[in-house]
């Protein structure tokens, strides 16, 4: 094994090429459910890219959330919104070559300005024994206004979706 | 003696432009008065000219100049505007305006029926004051300016009845031809400022540094060639006599004034003016000895062969100007002097001639002379003083013009010019031949039956008969033997002998002119049908086909010159619309098209608008952070 | 040689924006563009939480943003989805570039 070859680095890798193949996959998929999959994929692998960076919790409600409430949820849009089963295969237009170019401008600035920095190695970071209490710790003394607030938007969210989704009486 | 009226002699210009500007004030609602305006300023302008004239007679003979307005000051140079008044000056004072005064009194009855007499008699004051301030002129630059002012009053004159599409070509041509030659009078300008000594451009200046010798001999015969352009162009000269007869188109009286008497001898008197410069250079003197005598022979010869009556009498001014150059070249006191005599003879028999043809073409309302004939006895008083006018310039014996020719062709021989001699000779004789051709197909013969022809108003006739009377008297100022015009001119006396060859050599060509022309037009055909059929016989003939087309000169002009101008012109006019407008239609349809590119980025899609958000971000980024790498 | 991780995770994110860019302007379908958006989000958690282990203060505040994060951004695709049924039930359409009432 080669001495740069770390199980973190390993481990990064593969979940990286899940990640960006789940992403590319759900671009280019003709048929949507399979989008959704795909991504749901992706979701998942994200989750355990954040067990690598030593964030327990945060994967945990990643793979909670995302991957599966966010996913069920889109899938439940697709099912109410009647769509095109399938997208038939189209040559690229306009509107996607330009849209290839610019999103490759994009990450040009940013894998530059990624490249221009210089961030330390993970020397300093102390996870705690255990992530759930550390967060907890926080979460509850020092950011409880923030996460009051974030109840309350919830609370907004759900009942603002209802309103909106609901069918007009007498229509 | 104190000169009373020299000093006021500005003021003569001043009456034609104070009738010039009336009219134009007053317009179209004062038609009679105003042409009686311009009848008084002229016959003002005459009175003071004639005062001053007889005030230089005195032998006072210091010349007056007063320079004094400042006209223009630049860079430590100014330019003055004055008058001054000499001997030459004065005589031309005289002609100038006495021709004037005599053709307004003949136009009264001429333009009586012309809705817009009040427009010709403003063009013709304006004409009168550009002509005597020509005159009266201090310096070269002034001189020019009123040189130009005359050619734009030949063009308004030319082109007076402009509904007829030939008078306003006639005018456009009189007025680029003579300006053609009006550019080598300006470059002679630029050339004399350049090299006189304190870029004086005063006429007593030159005089002073070309008599001095101070300017090399080189450069005098370039100033003085290129000044002789511009009197070619003036004064009809052979390249550049071509607009003469189609100048033709405009009324008689001013044909009269204009093309006889004044504007065309304005390049005599040009030459006369700055002689000093021609005397410096032999080689120009010879320049425009030679092309005065080929025009004499040239226009001579093609006056023959001419069949409207004012064309005729056209080429023979050019002919009789060829004389005034011929003479001028010549190089002497005497030959200034005698070229100045014809000058003021030909005013007065050519003023009188073509006056003469505008009151038969009045009579009979026909231009063309083998339509016309046995006038005689219809309009006498026209008829007598037509023959005296013809007779003058065919110079016999004892007319003026017979004087004022036998001079030039006496100086010729004198200047040992043998050539000049023949020349002149034989263009004596083409005129005598031509001019009786004329009279006899107008005047003689048995009258047709269709014409309805009677004499002219007395306000028309007056000025012929006074025309015709100093035909025949002017000659006395200048007789062989006595030349007292020559003296008064130079201020010196003078001396000639009579030369009796001479005498008898040019009256043998006048009268062999006259007797040969008589026998071959005379003839008792009074229908239109025989002098139509003489006519035809006569264009068969090759030679005189050639004549009539004036050596087909104008069509020569028209392939070599004007054709390729007018390609010219076509490219540049392609030039300017597809790249000069084609800049600004560009332009134009940049400006479009980004309005159109503009328009679809409006199309209410919500990716398009995040696309463009993406690519301004992208930009944005890019300069905030690429500025340190610039 | 030592392989920086902190880099790779970033360009990780970056490459995962993009991607979830890409979609978010091309899709036709509204449901994939809410899709392509939640992608755009969960690359901002990525990085987040890269910089909570690797940044210039590491700390587990980053971790705790990353969680608003994830919350917002759900109740942000729920009521997307809502908004998007009550449009179709409106419309007929799913297809986003049916909607173009911004224009003129």
């Amino acid at each position: 094994m080669p001495s740069f070859l770390t199980g973190e680095l390993a481990a990064f890798f593969i979940f990286a090429l899940l990640i960006i193949g789940g992403a590319i996959f759900m671009i280019s998929f003709t048929k949507v459910v399979h989008m959704v999959v795909s991504l749901a994929f992706t979701f998942l692998s994200l989750g355990g890219v954040y067990v690598i960076l030593e964030a327990e919790f945060v994967a945990f409600v990643q793979i909670l959330i995302y991957a599966g409430a966010v996913s069920i949820l889109m899938i439940f849009g697709i099912m109410l919104t009647k769509h095109e089963e399938v997208e038939t295969e189209q040559p690229w237009t306009k509107q996607e070559t330009l849209s290839a170019i610019g999103c490759a401008a994009l990450f040009g600035i940013l894998f530059f300005a990624i490249q221009d920095t210089t961030l330390p190695d993970a020397t300093d970071f102390d996870p705690g024994q255990d992530n759930t209490l550390a967060i907890g710790e926080r979460l509850f003394t020092e950011w409880v206004l923030p996460f009051e607030l974030v109840s309350l938007l919830l609370t907004v969210a759900f009942i603002g979706a209802i309103v909106l989704a609901r069918r007009e009486e007498g229509k | 003696m104190e000169p009373v009226y020299v000093q006021y002699a500005w003021l003569i210009p001043i009456f034609p432009l104070l009738s010039f500007l009336l009219l134009t004030a007053m317009g179209r609602s004062a038609q009679k008065l105003g042409s009686m305006i311009s009848v008084v300023a002229a016959f003002a302008a005459m009175t003071l000219a004639v005062l001053v004239f007889v005030e230089r007679l005195g032998g006072n003979a210091t010349d007056y100049t007063w320079n004094e307005w400042n006209w223009l000051e630049f860079a430590g140079y100014t330019l003055h505007m004055g008058f001054e008044v000499n001997n030459l000056n004065a005589l031309m004072l005289v002609i100038v305006t006495l021709v004037s005064a005599l053709v307004n009194l003949y136009s009264l009855g001429y333009m009586a029926d012309d809705e817009r007499k009040a427009t010709f008699f403003a063009y013709v004051s304006l004409f009168t004051f550009s002509m005597l301030g020509l005159v009266i002129s201090s310096n070269l630059l002034m001189l020019y300016i009123f040189w130009e002012l005359v050619g734009v009053c030949s063009f308004l004159l030319v082109g007076f009845w402009y509904y007829k599409p030939e008078a306003k070509a006639a005018a456009k041509k009189a007025f680029i031809v003579t300006r053609i030659g009006d550019v080598g009078l300006f470059i002679a300008i630029l050339l004399l400022f350049w090299a006189m000594p304190g870029n004086s451009l005063e006429f007593s200046a030159i005089h002073n540094a070309f008599v001095g010798g101070e300017i090399n001999e080189g450069l005098a015969t370039w100033i003085a060639i290129l000044i002789f352009i511009g009197a070619i162009g003036k004064s009809g000269q052979f390249p550049l006599h071509t607009w003469l007869p189609d100048a033709m188109e405009g009324p008689t009286p001013i044909s009269a004034l204009i093309h006889a008497a004044t504007m065309v001898a304005a390049g005599v008197y040009l030459v006369a003016r700055t002689y000093d410069i021609f005397l410096a250079s032999e080689v120009s003197l010879s320049v425009v000895a030679y092309v005065g005598a080929f025009t004499a022979i040239f226009a001579a010869t093609i006056a023959i062969a001419q069949n409207d009556i004012k064309r005729i009498l056209a080429y023979s001014t050019v002919s009789q100007l060829g004389y005034m150059m011929m003479a001028l070249g010549l190089g002497s006191k005497l030959a200034l002097a005698a070229a100045m005599f014809h000058l003021l003879t030909h005013a007065f028999f050519k003023a009188l001639l073509f006056l003469g043809s505008g009151s038969v073409i009045h009579a009979v309302h026909k231009q063309n002379i083998h339509q016309m004939g046995g006038l005689f006895g219809k309009m006498r008083i026209t008829a007598i003083t037509f023959a005296i006018g013809s007779l003058a310039l065919a110079g016999v014996f004892p007319l003026s013009g017979f004087w004022s020719k036998d001079a030039i062709l006496a100086e010729t021989l004198h200047e040992g010019q043998p050539i000049l001699f023949v020349v002149g000779i034989l263009a004596a004789f083409f005129t005598a031949l031509y001019m009786t051709r004329l009279y006899v197909l107008v005047f003689l013969g048995k009258p047709r039956e269709s014409q309805d022809a009677h004499e002219s108003p007395a306000v028309m006739t007056v000025p012929l008969v006074v025309l015709a009377v100093l035909a025949v008297i002017a000659g006395v100022v200048n007789l062989p033997g006595e030349p007292w015009l020559a003296g008064w001119l130079h201020g010196e006396t003078l001396v000639e002998h009579a030369n009796w060859l001479v005498i008898i050599l040019s009256n043998g060509a006048a009268l062999a002119g006259i007797f040969i022309g008589y026998a071959m037009y005379r003839k008792p055909a009074n229908t239109a049908l025989e002098a139509s059929q003489t006519a035809t016989e006569d264009v068969k003939n090759g030679l005189y086909r050639v004549l009539q087309n004036k050596y087909y000169i104008d069509e020569l002009y028209q392939t070599i010159i004007v054709g390729p101008y007018r390609w010219l012109g076509n490219v540049l006019d392609t030039f300017d619309t597809y790249v000069v407008d084609g800049v600004v239609k560009l332009l134009s349809v940049v400006t479009v098209g980004i309005g159109r590119v503009g328009i679809r980025l409006q199309n209410g899609q919500l990716q398009t608008y995040g696309l463009l958000m993406l690519f301004g971000f992208v930009l944005f980024a890019v300069f905030l952070a690429g500025r340190r790498f610039f | 040689m030592t392989i920086n991780l902190a880099t790779s995770y970033l360009t990780l994110a970056a490459i995962l924006f993009c991607i979830g860019l890409f979609g978010a302007l091309t899709k036709r379908n509204a449901v994939i563009v809410l899709l392509s958006i939640e992608v755009m989000l969960n690359a901002v958690v990525l990085n987040l939480i890269a910089f909570s282990k690797y940044g210039i203060v590491p700390s587990i505040t980053g971790q705790i943003f990353s969680l608003f994060t994830i919350v917002v951004a759900a109740a942000g695709a729920a009521v997307g989805v809502a908004i998007l049924i009550a449009l179709f039930r409106n419309r007929g359409t799913s297809d986003i570039t049916e909607m173009n009432e911004l224009k003129h």
